[in-house]
């Protein structure tokens, strides 16, 4: 299971009002762990008034560049973008999981492939990774980046961008999209929507030329230009996607726990929600697991090895007391949260809500 | 830029996720059990196959069946793999059962996978000589095809990705084995011998299509982690299995 290591913030820059850039130096022992691959991200975890939060943010520096850089957008009622943003200071040490993320395609020096990148806003930071490494390991392919703003003072990494052009002349062409300023041609105001897309691909775009798409950005951002991306014939494989973590669920609130003394061979009533069905039953407090209970009352809930170690089980106790007989896969922050695995739970209270929803 | 929208309404829209983070809870439920029924039915199948590598009739069949055992081995690894990244130990993974461990020949398998171990219910079943062998492989290597096409549409991008990679070994391995049912069905004994394999497997296989009506199928669509309904998948393996049976001139069994 991956774990957390210590980095220190050697750098912070100001990339525009409400976003910065860190850059980051794990010791000499994780140096290998935090190699990484061009469009992968890090998780964060810190304490916000006594409970976890874990955020995860895109590495925006390039392979080659020889350290670790993550953009942080502040985002309203961030707790961790908010703290790096405003309280973060060179020398300060922050903890993070080594590298993950699959949004990449191998890099051949051999190729000449024609790539086609969409950022939205904050979405540009795993991009500009993968910009920044094809261009300098694939000498021969080139890169069309289309890159929705805001406004022009909104823009991340304006300046690297143009410098990139320059560096690979004619192998980068960058295409703003500005929602709110006016552009000197009508195409690059306003929202990236169908009608737009149309336009690049008749005028902008050869989208027939193009290997592999990568999207970041908003969700209905990322449906618009998929659903386009298809209508032209491109390939589920051909597209790549990458969500923002920031839709991840906020912070997870302490599971309430019962204080009633509970004595074996009780029966106790579960409730438990699956797909937003809840449904009643009672079992006998014998050693069955939860799990095994709501089967047998052909409760269709979900499960694999049932070891306590793959976690498909996972549900969160909303309500009452129980105890994991092993655990194998759930981390101390989440079975703070309330979260059990359900083939190892037994019940001690006389009542237990179970959720597999939350 | 940014408008709202729910994860839920995104992948119903055909939005894909890419990282663990982003799984609302149910979703990863459905992922992961997805995920560990095709690890579990790839270890399983693997170790049910070692067997046979010593029942090779020559040492052509001898190593198409050592590469079965090893690709389907390092297939359930990849697979694994992202598992590992919702929290699964993997380490302890592999030991957790025995992938080894067959249910008697005649035993009746309940396709709703009650035991311990999520591999499909007819890798519960035993192989009892090569013929037996060749005929599971050939027709359950054609549903598999067929089933992990479909994984290849699957909303989670990682688990995608790898599906496409393992799809055209997947394939070979079932072309290993016709090569290996022609060279059977050609002799008299080996005919007839294949024939009663293929009574045996033929409705094993179909039932791993699952229900005809699912109520899985609709939550799974509604993830974008499936597409296509049960009932037709199994329709085109019972074209697909009917033609190649066809050209090694044997009989498909009427269903029951």
């Amino acid at each position: 299971m991956a774990r957390f290591h210590p980095l220190e913030v050697t750098d912070i820059r100001r990339e525009t009002a409400d976003a910065v850039v860190l850059t980051l130096k794990p010791r000499d022992e994780d140096a290998d762990a935090f190699g990484f691959t061009q469009g992968q991200y890090l998780t964060f975890r810190r304490q916000f008034d006594g409970e976890e939060v874990r955020r995860s943010y895109s590495i925006c520096a390039g392979l080659d560049e020889g350290c670790l850089k993550v953009g942080v957008k502040r985002v309203e009622g961030g707790a961790f973008s908010t703290f790096a943003n405003e309280e973060l200071k060179p020398g300060d040490v922050i903890e993070a999981m080594p590298p993950m993320g699959k949004f990449f395609t191998p890099l051949d020096a051999d190729v000449s492939k024609d790539y086609l990148g969409f950022a939205g806003g904050s979405g540009i930071t795993p991009l500009l990774s993968i910009v920044k490494t094809v261009l300098a390991r694939e000498p021969q392919s080139r890169f069309t980046l289309v890159y929705a703003n805001r406004q022009i003072k909104s823009i991340m990494f304006r300046e690297e961008l143009e410098d990139l052009k320059n560096t690979y002349l004619g192998r980068l062409s960058v295409i703003h999209v500005l929602e709110s300023d006016s552009q000197e041609i009508d195409l690059f105001t306003g929202r990236i929507d169908e009608e737009k897309l149309e336009a690049f691909f008749n005028l902008w775009i050869d989208l027939p030329a193009v290997d592999t798409a990568f999207i970041c950005g908003p969700e209905p951002m990322m449906l618009t230009i998929a659903a386009a991306l298809k209508k032209h014939g491109m390939k589920d494989e051909q597209i790549k996607f990458e969500l923002f973590a920031s839709s991840q669920p906020g912070r997870a609130k302490q599971k309430v726990v019962s204080q009633t003394a509970a004595t074996a061979g009780e029966s106790v009533e579960i409730q438990l929600t699956l797909d937003g069905t809840t449904r009643s039953f009672t079992m006998q407090r014998d050693g069955t697991a939860v799990l095994d209970a709501a089967l047998a009352h052909d409760i269709d809930a979900p499960y694999s090895c049932k070891g306590g170690i793959c976690s498909t089980c996972r549900a969160k106790v909303v309500e009452g007391e129980v105890e994991m007989i092993t655990n194998h896969a759930l981390e101390d922050y989440e079975v703070r949260a309330g979260y059990v695995l359900s083939c190892q739970c037994l019940p001690l209270s006389e009542k237990v809500v179970i959720s597999y929803d939350e | 830029m940014t408008n709202d929208m729910s994860i839920a309404d995104y992948l119903a829209g055909g939005g894909k996720l890419s990282s663990p983070d982003n799984a609302p809870p149910l979703y990863r439920a459905e992922l992961m059990r997805m995920m560990s029924s095709f690890v579990d039915s790839e270890l399983a199948g693997s170790a049910g196959f070692a067997a046979a590598i010593n029942w090779a009739p020559g040492i052509a069949e001898r190593i198409a069946a050592s590469r079965i055992v090893l690709e389907k081995a390092d297939h359930a690894e990849r697979v694994l793999e992202l598992m590992g990244d919702f929290g699964t130990d993997t380490a302890l993974y592999n030991r957790a059962h025995s992938w080894a461990a067959r249910l008697p020949r005649d035993a009746v398998v309940d396709t709703r996978r009650m035991g311990g171990d999520m591999r499909l219910s007819v890798f519960h079943y035993p192989f009892e000589d090569w013929t037996d062998a060749v005929v599971m492989n050939v027709l359950m290597g054609l549903a598999s095809v067929i089933q992990l096409e479909e994984m290849t549409h699957a909303s989670y991008t990682p688990y995608a990705e790898v599906i496409r990679t393992v799809l055209p070994r997947e394939k070979r391995h079932m072309e290993l084995g016709l090569e290996g049912l022609k060279k059977l069905a050609a002799s008299d004994d080996g005919h007839a011998a294949a024939q009663k394999a293929v009574a045996y497997w033929h409705p094993r296989v179909a039932e791993t299509f699952g229900p005809a009506v699912s109520e899985r199928f609709a939550r799974l669509a509604r993830f974008g982690l499936r597409h296509t309904e049960n009932e037709p998948l199994r329709a085109r393996w019972r074209a697909d299995a009917e033609s190649v049976l066809e050209d090694c001139g044997l009989k498909t069994p009427v269903a029951a």
